[in-house]
């Protein structure tokens, strides 16, 4: 693609708190390689992992028709957020208010309760991730990346909702497989940094269970953290918000309760485009807000 | 794991399969169900759940409705996707799955000492609900709190490492929650959804 792409940006509740580094940087790396952001008028929260439990399944579908309703005011057919639950609820909601009459019928009921326009389903939803791959392309992205990572040594970890199980895109076709996708090493290629083979590139960290019960899941992150070690990576990067602070923030847990003392840095691929892009370390990659800071990365940045 | 052997004792709720059929989501798929456990061995947190989502759907097609509800496959589900996409007949597993669980919250099925992810659930919700989003502070010490106040200490102090550590990244505000603006507008519509819902 070489005209610019406009989308209506839905950050996710994430991307005020946890996630701020994901938001900060991608608002910094879309732009330059062509892809013009406005946010969603008023967002809410998708429901993620537990809305259905929580409120039920249909007040979670309306909580993500209100986004799209609101997206759709703004006249721009595609919906982008960088958040691999964010971009399941309001994918799979998009596919329900579009195909399943019944429950459109249901969802339009509920917005006008509010005063809310009704929505028909006709919008575009996309991951930010298929945005750059399908309409970006690694070629821009690495056109862009004037300062090459060149030495670092990446283990990309796609995680599970990123490409599950909506990898088959709202354009038709898909962007990547569920099991073996590569387009998380192709950006960290374009980027000039090398991805190393790191076998549980789908594997789950836990998600919202390894929040509530950290317990239950820590042996799945020790997996993540030991083929990292194995593979030699400097760097774990990972698209999803979730996945990124669970595989950070129970690495203390995890040497605590197995004895061992992984120290391994958790980043975004468009932390690593921003440093590539030779933007602002702080400003545009927010390295300052990783936990366990990637010293090596750092260091590569433009100062 | 023991295998749930039907005794004599045991209540059916005969009607429970067609009715999960009518009623969750992607329900009208399980009958294509051919016990293969692709969706089981391909499950992460398996070792966490007491049947699993192969038995789990022979339960329900057996009518075990308060095995089914009561069970923790429901609660330790980390929606991953990988029974989704791995079955071999297009079954969502993962959609009825929360489906079930959805309806075990809302029948009463949820214990306390089981079930910390209804306790999670319903303290997200009253966030997302309440403010428009989630914040990831409040959540986490409603969940915390709601399983007693000295519980709701300990476990608030146990994480206080990682709470300063997100405060110093910049990643956890103190201050107000961020909301949306149009709160009454969301309670509005989340509370005819919930109505639409009850009606059935």
């Amino acid at each position: 693609m070489s005209e610019k792409m406009k989308v209506t940006y839905y950050p996710g509740c994430s991307s005020e708190a946890t996630g701020r580094h994901l938001d900060e940087s991608i608002r910094a790396v879309m732009p330059e390689v062509g892809v013009e952001m406005s946010d969603i008028e008023d967002w809410n929260c998708c429901g993620a992992s537990v809305g259905h439990i929580g409120g039920g399944p249909l007040p979670t579908l309306a909580l993500n028709g209100r986004n799209l309703s609101n997206a759709r005011k703004q006249g721009n057919e595609h919906v982008m957020t960088p958040c691999a639950a964010c971009y399941l609820n309001t994918h799979g909601s998009n596919l329900t208010i579009r195909d399943d009459e019944a429950k459109r019928e249901k969802v339009n009921e509920a917005l006008k309760a509010g005063g809310a326009e009704p929505y028909d389903g006709d919008l575009k939803v996309h991951h930010a991730m298929e945005v750059l791959v399908n309409h970006v392309g690694m070629d821009k992205i690495a056109e862009r990346a004037t300062n090459k990572l060149e030495g670092l040594k990446v283990a990309g970890w796609v995680g599970c909702q990123t490409v599950r199980p909506f990898a088959e895109t709202d354009d038709g076709g898909n962007y990547d497989t569920y099991e073996d996708p590569d387009f998380l090493d192709n950006i960290t290629r374009a980027c000039g940094a090398e991805a190393v083979d790191y076998e549980p590139k789908t594997n789950c960290c836990g998600g919202s269970v390894a929040v509530m019960k950290p317990e239950k899941t820590l042996h799945l992150m020790k997996l993540l953290l030991e083929e990292a070690e194995k593979s030699g990576a400097d760097v774990i990067s990972t698209p999803c918000p979730l996945c990124q602070t669970n595989l950070e923030m129970y690495q203390d847990a995890i040497n605590q309760k197995y004895g061992t003392s992984f120290s391994i840095p958790v980043v975004f691929p468009s932390q690593l485009m921003a440093v590539a892009f030779g933007m602002d370390p702080q400003k545009d990659a927010a390295l300052q807000r990783n936990t366990i800071r990637a010293e090596k990365l750092e260091k590569m940045a433009k100062k | 794991m023991t295998a749930a052997i039907p005794e004599s004792s045991r209540t059916y709720d005969l009607s429970f399969a067609r009715w999960v059929r009518e009623n969750v989501k992607g329900g009208d798929k399980m009958n294509l169900c051919m016990q293969c456990g692709v969706c089981a061995g391909s499950c992460p947190i398996g070792g966490e759940m007491d049947n699993g989502p192969r038995k789990t759907f022979m339960m329900v097609r057996a009518g075990m409705k308060d095995e089914v509800l009561s069970s923790t496959t429901l609660w330790n589900c980390t929606s991953c996707y990988r029974c989704y996409v791995r079955c071999p007949r297009g079954i969502p597993v993962t959609s009825i799955i929360q489906g079930l669980a959805a309806v075990a919250a809302k029948e009463g099925y949820a214990d306390k000492e089981k079930v910390a992810n209804y306790y999670f659930s319903r303290a997200f919700w009253w966030s997302a609900r309440t403010f428009g989003k989630t914040d990831e502070r409040l959540v986490t010490m409603k969940y915390f709190f709601s399983f007693g106040l000295a519980e709701g200490i300990k476990r608030s102090l146990a994480n206080l490492k990682i709470a300063l550590g997100m405060i110093k990244a910049g990643r956890m505000h103190v201050g107000m929650p961020h909301t949306i603006r149009n709160k009454s507008q969301l309670k509005a519509i989340v509370a005819k959804a919930a109505e639409l819902e009850q009606k059935g």
